[in-house]
């Protein structure tokens, strides 16, 4: 009994692992295939055998930061994180405001505007796009970088809703406690809840980076002059036969979000552990 | 309810407040052609001002834009005029950028491309008489800048260099015996650049020798360079010297024979030939022996280039030896001539010229500038002898100009007979140009997919129907422009 109990567990274990393994790689195989082709020395996609380059070299990635006359990647870099910066800060700082007032204080239009916020959330951004690009020639925001951080920042607090239900789960009455000692609204916030909401402040900074890391309708919409662009819209921009320089450009992107990720992983882990012995 | 009301007041004032903010150009009416023509170019200059300039990603790539500015902002310095690369995509959208003020002053693009613009009223009509190369400039090239209006003729852009599609080979790619068998009328050119019954032979002996390589590769779906098949035998697009959108010609004359040529082409090729894969691959496929010859434009020569002398130094060369080995095996030469008769098996055919669809790029501006006389400067200057002579040396494009052709010569010089012999086939200047691509599109596709379909499956089963398809073609043109408009 207890050895067909044995071998059942191994099969079953075996076949778990082989299906992770398999999914693991219909995932990964794109990620490979993209970074391989960036080292591809003939930078064409149609020299390749089979799926892969048939000889490797770094001068695609060399050529992508000396290269600059056409294609200025350096700076469409820059730009991107300038603007994925500008964006997560405010953004941030926006949505946990917004979060925290619908969560902690009780006024009479809360309701409506949580109502509202609630729908319009569900329709697509690029919905408004038409009347985005009239409204920013009118403020004169095209070709302006601090526009797109302002869109970017305005719009993230319209996903306040996971950040409220964070902060639904910290007691009231630890609010409750600090009024007794004296604690106005802003120390309760910025003294009690606050350190407690680690681990939702990281999640949501973290969101507010890489959307705007990664977009690129509205960047394409609002940026016209070609030193302005982000890596979107200027790797979109490339010439047919920039194949590599795309791969290339396509993998730097990531080492940003990668590095970010890890970095604030470890914080969010921690802050949820804080969070749950206080709590 | 009535606070409610007042506040939803309040904020509908506070838009429409906002949204009258801002640039007024938008809505600015720009006004009668003519008036504009005579009073905006008065042929003073404006001083210190800073125009920007959209060029073309091969000249701003190779250089040359940098010192046609530096040579432009030089001259004009005493004026305070200086010109700037707009530093925006080369395919940018003027109609809705251009009237917030984020357009370029002067932009260089196809005639097509232009005259769409000129139709919006996006772009000025000029005082072409008054430029230099005006006399230098066959009538056809300016033709394809003109727009009539009440009765009255337009020029909206000054021709630069004139387009039309090219055969690239590589002459190390030919037979070692090509004098003795692909040489009859020993013009030491060989037999198959010359004709395309021997460029059809010679694919398939090729092919045959080894699966992998091809002769002539193209993507047939590609209507602007499928097309000028279809001119050869008759066909044409619009009637009246493509201004009359009522009478569309892809089915005119014998043009079903030029599908019929391309039918049989494609059954030289691979399955590339269906979609724009060929149009793609075609620089590093001809650089490494995959394909003996295609079909591009001028503008693309540096690109094959490129890809040539990768390929030579990949294979051990250093790169003065690979770009020297490149120059003398890269050929481009012109389209070879086509049987009369559409038949690419017989022998001895009795050959004709081969049209091809064509376009001038050239520059215009921008009817939203506030420098139109300086830009107009820009423009004479861009399109003097001097600039264009340096512009060919660069980029290697076909002037438009005609001094400047006859003292090139060669290619060029052949490319501007081509132009005025009317074989090449210029893109019509009216905006129901759009509406070809897609049915065009859809008949070259099949015509492509037939190569490679059973006996009974296949559309297009002999030249009739081939006429049929083109009858089709043209009506779903026609309900296209008359649906939309």
């Amino acid at each position: 009994m207890i050895k067909s109990n044995s071998a059942g567990k191994i099969i079953d274990t075996t076949l778990t692992y082989v299906c992770l393994i398999a999914v693991a790689f219909i995932f990964f195989f794109p990620c490979l295939w993209i970074v391989l082709a960036s080292f591809s020395k003939s930078g064409s996609i149609y020299s390749f055998d089979g799926f892969f380059p048939t000889s490797y070299s770094i001068h695609t990635f060399k050529k992508l930061f000396t290269d600059t006359t056409m294609y200025n990647y350096p700076r469409w870099f820059l730009n991107t994180l300038f603007v994925a910066v500008g964006s997560c800060v405010l953004g941030t700082l926006l949505t946990i405001l917004t979060a925290y007032t619908m969560s902690r204080f009780d006024f009479k239009a809360r309701k409506p505007m949580m109502k509202s916020t609630m729908v319009l959330s569900m329709f697509p951004s690029f919905m408004g796009m038409t009347a985005i690009y009239i409204l920013m020639t009118q403020f004169g925001l095209i070709n302006q970088i601090w526009g797109l951080i302002l869109i970017y920042a305005a719009g993230a607090p319209m996903g306040y809703l996971t950040q409220k239900g964070f902060f639904d789960t910290i007691p009231k009455a630890i609010d409750e406690a600090a009024k007794i000692d004296g604690a106005n609204s802003a120390q309760i916030f910025w003294k009690i809840n606050l350190p407690l909401s680690k681990p939702i402040i990281v999640y949501t900074a973290l969101t507010s980076f890489t959307w705007p890391w990664s977009d690129f309708i509205l960047p394409k919409l609002l940026l016209k002059e070609k030193d302005l662009y982000t890596v979107a819209v200027g790797l979109m921009s490339l010439d047919e036969t920039e194949f590599a320089r795309f791969a290339a450009g396509s993998v730097f992107i990531a080492v940003p979000i990668v590095l970010l990720y890890f970095c604030l992983v470890k914080n969010m882990v921690n802050g949820i552990a804080e969070g749950a012995v206080k709590g | 309810m009535r606070r409610k009301l007042a506040m939803m007041l309040i904020c509908a004032i506070s838009v429409s407040a906002f949204s009258g903010c801002g640039k007024s150009e938008a809505t600015e009416d720009k006004g009668d052609a003519t008036a504009t023509e005579n009073t905006i170019f008065s042929g003073e200059l404006e001083e210190n001002v800073t125009i920007q300039v959209l060029e073309n990603d091969t000249a701003i790539s190779k250089g040359y834009f940098q010192q046609l500015i530096d040579a432009f902002n030089k001259e004009y310095e005493q004026y305070g005029i200086t010109a700037v690369d707009a530093n925006m995509d080369q395919y940018l959208d003027l109609a809705n950028d251009g009237p917030y003020g984020y357009g370029p002053d002067v932009l260089y693009q196809a005639n097509d491309v232009i005259m769409q613009y000129a139709q919006g009223k996006h772009i000025l009509p000029l005082p072409v008489e008054k430029l230099e190369c005006y006399s230098q400039v066959p009538k056809s090239a300016w033709q394809a800048y003109q727009v009539d209006i009440d009765g009255q003729t337009y020029t909206c852009g000054v021709p630069v260099n004139v387009q039309c599609p090219m055969l690239y080979y590589r002459r190390d790619l030919l037979p070692e015996d090509w004098k003795d068998n692909w040489d009859k009328d020993s013009n030491d050119v060989p037999d198959m650049v010359e004709n395309w019954n021997d460029m059809y032979a010679f694919s398939v002996d090729r092919h045959n020798e080894n699966g992998d390589t091809y002769g002539y590769m193209k993507s047939l779906y590609d209507v602007y360079f499928s097309s000028g098949f279809l001119f050869s035998y008759g066909g044409y697009i619009f009637g009246d010297n493509n201004t009359n959108p009522e009478d569309i010609g892809f089915s005119a004359g014998d043009s079903a024979k030029g599908a019929w040529v391309l039918s049989q082409l494609a059954s030289t090729m691979n399955e590339d030939c269906i979609d724009d894969t060929i149009t793609t691959n075609a620089y590093s496929k001809l650089a490494d022996g995959t394909y003996f010859a295609t079909m591009s434009t001028p503008d693309t020569y540096t690109t094959f280039f490129d890809e040539l002398v990768n390929e030579y130094e990949a294979d051990g060369l250093s790169e003065e030896e690979a770009r020297a080995k490149a120059e003398e095996n890269l050929v481009m030469t012109g389209i070879p001539k086509l049987p009369e008769s559409g038949d690419l098996k017989e022998e001895n055919p009795k050959l004709i010229d081969s049209k091809a669809m064509g376009g001038v790029n050239g520059y215009a501006i921008s009817s939203y500038t506030k420098s139109p006389n300086a830009c107009l400067a820009f423009v004479d200057f861009a399109t003097k002898y001097d600039m264009i002579m340096l512009r060919n040396e660069t980029l290697g494009i076909s002037p438009a100009r005609e001094d400047v052709s006859n003292e090139i010569g060669g290619l060029s010089e052949s490319i501007y007979e081509k132009l005025e012999k009317g074989n090449i086939v210029l893109m019509p200047s009216i905006k129901e140009v759009a509406q070809i691509w897609t049915p065009g599109q859809t008949f070259f596709t099949d015509i492509a997919k037939d190569a490679f379909r059973s006996d009974s499956e296949k559309k297009y089963k002999d030249i009739d129907s081939m006429r049929a398809g083109l009858e089709e073609m043209c009506q779903q043109i026609h309900d296209a422009i008359f649906t939309l408009e």
